[in-house]
């Protein structure tokens, strides 16, 4: 057992803790701290959160970045505190957003469903059980069609240690778009982790981008389950850090639901991803695809572990998974491991994984062009993820990823 | 303008050009036709530069220069361009970026100053409406999910934004229909200048009716085996290639 999480066990004790959340104390209690022989923590070292250390200081004041041309409804946390009152801002017809701490006291439909999507097997997933005292809890009245992206913002200062947790049910066909932001860069712990019911027929445009870097730990999920013909697009924009882990759950509870969800990760010198991804086709007729592309750099690790488990009644599912990387360097370092699990005779369920290398023929048509051999790898290398950028639906934050994941492209070495 | 003389070259240690010798004076256009499997594409590509392409014998010079001494890309900034027959689609790098870096690579390669956004937009969307492409092509991928006949407009495009000095157009007539053949001659004959050169590789004489040659060669089993002015074109036309023997007959079937 490590201090860490002896520590976290003492504090869930003292918080006085009752119903899912004490359930998920006891489960912690059970678990064991990773280490290179646990499957889920094979690749990725869990060590960097022992060894953090955390300041009592009081951070400097950080400001979210600003997407240009994106109208969005933004709920901003530094350090894990929200920095709004719920109950001055104005929302849309259909929508309301409830602070975590309502969690025991008031009723609310979402509030039930607090740790009942997420999987218990995710440690990280315990420990926010157990310490998230903020987040939010939203939910998206039946038919509602909710326009405006409400857009979820973590900022995480130097030695700060942060929990939040947000809970989403879109009621029958209703619409929305969030987006989960989480940015820093200096010695931190953040952990996020966010469940979505999706009503049936409701259509849910979902993006992550996990942008904490450097020194900045970060540990998260996003959990979804869908009823019947609910859909489904999420997009996760990645980077490394000393550790950067994330568990997206998909869960096709209700028949002809359609899952896409494309991750894009680029990481730079020495830094760390660690994706896992598991899809379960519990019932007949569910849609899934996955795409996971990876850009990995000088010394950097990209770990992606994807499953899919197509349970026994699940006929007529369609799920296909493909992740591809590109090594920008002998150093650098690739995980890549489907799992497929099939217990229904008929589906149709295709999984790839590779390590690309640059077509030769397309280089020479850049070089044809008497585009420079540096540069025409850059174009070509960019071009391995642009090609997910260009499905995102939302323009200005496609645009702005765009420029984000270029400018840190350009800043790293092809070798 | 260029010189080729004795050319031999191999690609995976089958020889394919057996030595070729031509020359072309500026302003000049010259057709090359001859049967499947002759060499023709192979031409396009030993003169560009292309990797696995290997020039066992000969010289090729472009305006004084050795060209063989220079990497592809030194290549095309000396005024060399190729028109694809099979032009590659890359989907993650937009037309527009394409372009933008290869006109720019030009201009600093004759020590100009780089176009801005707006100014490249501003050419590129002319060259767009010349050959009759939507400007939203500009935005796809590179030849993603264009026809055959866009991806033969887009190369005639980026020849009209390049203007370079020797143009080699590898079969750029076929799969056209005879409105989109008009497209591309236009759009070649809108090129054609007293300092500008023309290679036009074809196999049919249908496009030189549009693009009328000054001389026509007839490229059989890697060498220039027969040169004439355009009515040589005519005479293959009507007879084939059959007068060439056996051995280019065989790779015409
Ligand atoms: N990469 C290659 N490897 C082996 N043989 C090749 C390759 N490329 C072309 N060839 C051969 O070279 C010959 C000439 O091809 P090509 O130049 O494409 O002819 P053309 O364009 O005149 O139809 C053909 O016999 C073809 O099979
Ligand atoms: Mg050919």
């Amino acid at each position: 057992m490590s201090q860490w999480l002896e520590q976290v066990i003492a504090r869930g004790e003292q918080a006085n803790l009752t119903g899912p959340r004490l359930q998920a104390l006891t489960a912690l209690k059970q678990q064991r701290w990773p280490t290179r022989k646990s499957e889920a923590w094979r690749y990725t070292s869990v060590t960097p959160v022992e060894q953090l250390e955390l300041s009592t200081e009081s951070a400097a004041p950080a400001s979210p970045t600003k997407i240009a041309g994106l109208d969005s409804l933004d709920l901003v946390f530094i350090d894990g505190v929200l920095q709004q009152q719920l109950n001055t801002l104005s929302l849309p017809e259909g929508l309301t957003i409830q602070a975590l701490t309502t969690l025991n006291t008031e009723e609310h439909s979402a509030t039930a469903l607090f740790a009942q999507i997420k999987p218990a097997h995710h440690l990280f997933g315990l420990v926010n059980d157990v310490l998230a005292e903020q987040g939010l809890i939203i939910n998206v009245a039946p038919g509602a069609d909710i326009t405006l992206p409400v857009r979820i913002i973590n900022l995480s200062s130097q030695g700060k240690e942060s929990h939040v947790r947000v809970v989403v049910r879109l009621g029958e066909q209703a619409r929305l778009c969030v987006i989960e932001q989480g940015e820093g860069q200096d010695p931190c712990l953040h952990t996020y982790f966010a469940e979505y019911q999706i009503g049936a027929q409701a259509h849910l445009e979902h993006y992550r981008l996990a942008l904490h870097t450097g020194k900045a730990l970060q540990v998260g999920g996003n959990h979804f389950r869908l009823l019947e013909k609910a859909q489904l697009s999420s997009t996760l924009v990645a980077f490394g850090s000393d550790l950067s882990r994330l568990d997206v759950d998909i869960e096709h509870a209700g028949e002809h639901a359609k899952a896409k969800f494309n991750a894009i990760y680029l990481l730079g010198t020495g830094e760390t991803f660690d994706l896992h991804s598991c899809i379960e086709h519990a019932v007949p007729n569910g849609t899934t695809e996955e795409n996971a592309r990876g850009i990995v750099g000088d010394r950097a690790k990209a770990v992606f572990n994807g499953r899919i488990h197509i349970h026994r009644h699940a006929q007529k599912t369609l799920a296909e998974l493909n992740n591809r990387n590109l090594l920008l360097s002998r150093r650098g370092q690739i995980n890549t491991k489907p799992e497929l699990e099939i217990y229904a005779d008929d589906v149709k369920c295709a999984h790839g994984a590779t390590v690309a290398e640059i077509e030769e023929k397309a280089l020479y048509y850049l070089l044809s062009r008497g585009i420079s051999r540096s540069q025409a790898l850059i174009m070509l290398n960019f071009g391995f993820i642009q090609e997910l950028i260009n499905e995102i639906p939302n323009a200005p934050l496609a645009n702005w990823l765009h420029d984000k994941l270029r400018h840190k492209f350009s800043q790293m070495e092809v070798k | 303008m260029l010189k080729i003389h004795n050319l031999h070259a191999k690609v995976e240690d089958k020889t394919i050009l057996k030595g070729l010798s031509l020359e072309i004076k500026p302003g000049e256009v010259h057709a090359i036709m001859g049967p499947n499997g002759a060499g023709k594409s192979t031409l396009g590509y030993v003169l560009s530069g292309r990797d696995g392409y290997e020039v066992i014998d000969g010289q090729v010079e472009l305006g004084g220069k050795d060209l063989l001494e220079l990497e592809t890309e030194e290549r095309a900034r000396e005024g060399l361009f190729l028109a694809f027959q099979y032009p590659v689609e890359i989907p993650g790098v937009s037309n527009m970026e394409f372009m933008k870096e290869s006109v720019n690579a030009m201009r600093e390669a004759r020590g100009e100053e780089p176009l801005s956004a707006a100014e490249f937009l501003k050419k590129a969307k002319e060259a767009c409406k010349q050959v009759h492409l939507p400007l939203d092509f500009l935005k796809r991928g590179v030849n993603e999910g264009f026809s055959g006949g866009e991806k033969k407009r887009n190369e005639i495009m980026q020849m009209i934004l390049l203007e370079p000095k020797l143009c080699i157009l590898d079969e750029s007539d076929s799969g056209l229909d005879i409105d989109a053949l008009q497209v591309v001659a236009d759009g070649v004959n809108s090129q054609r200048s007293p300092e500008r050169s023309f290679i036009v590789v074809t196999h049919y004489q249908r496009l030189l009716d549009y693009i009328k040659p000054d001389f026509v060669h007839i490229l059989a089993d890697g060498k220039i085996v027969k040169s004439g002015d355009a009515s040589l074109a005519l005479e293959v036309e009507k007879e084939g290639y059959a007068w060439l023997g056996g051995k280019a007959q065989e790779a015409d079937a």
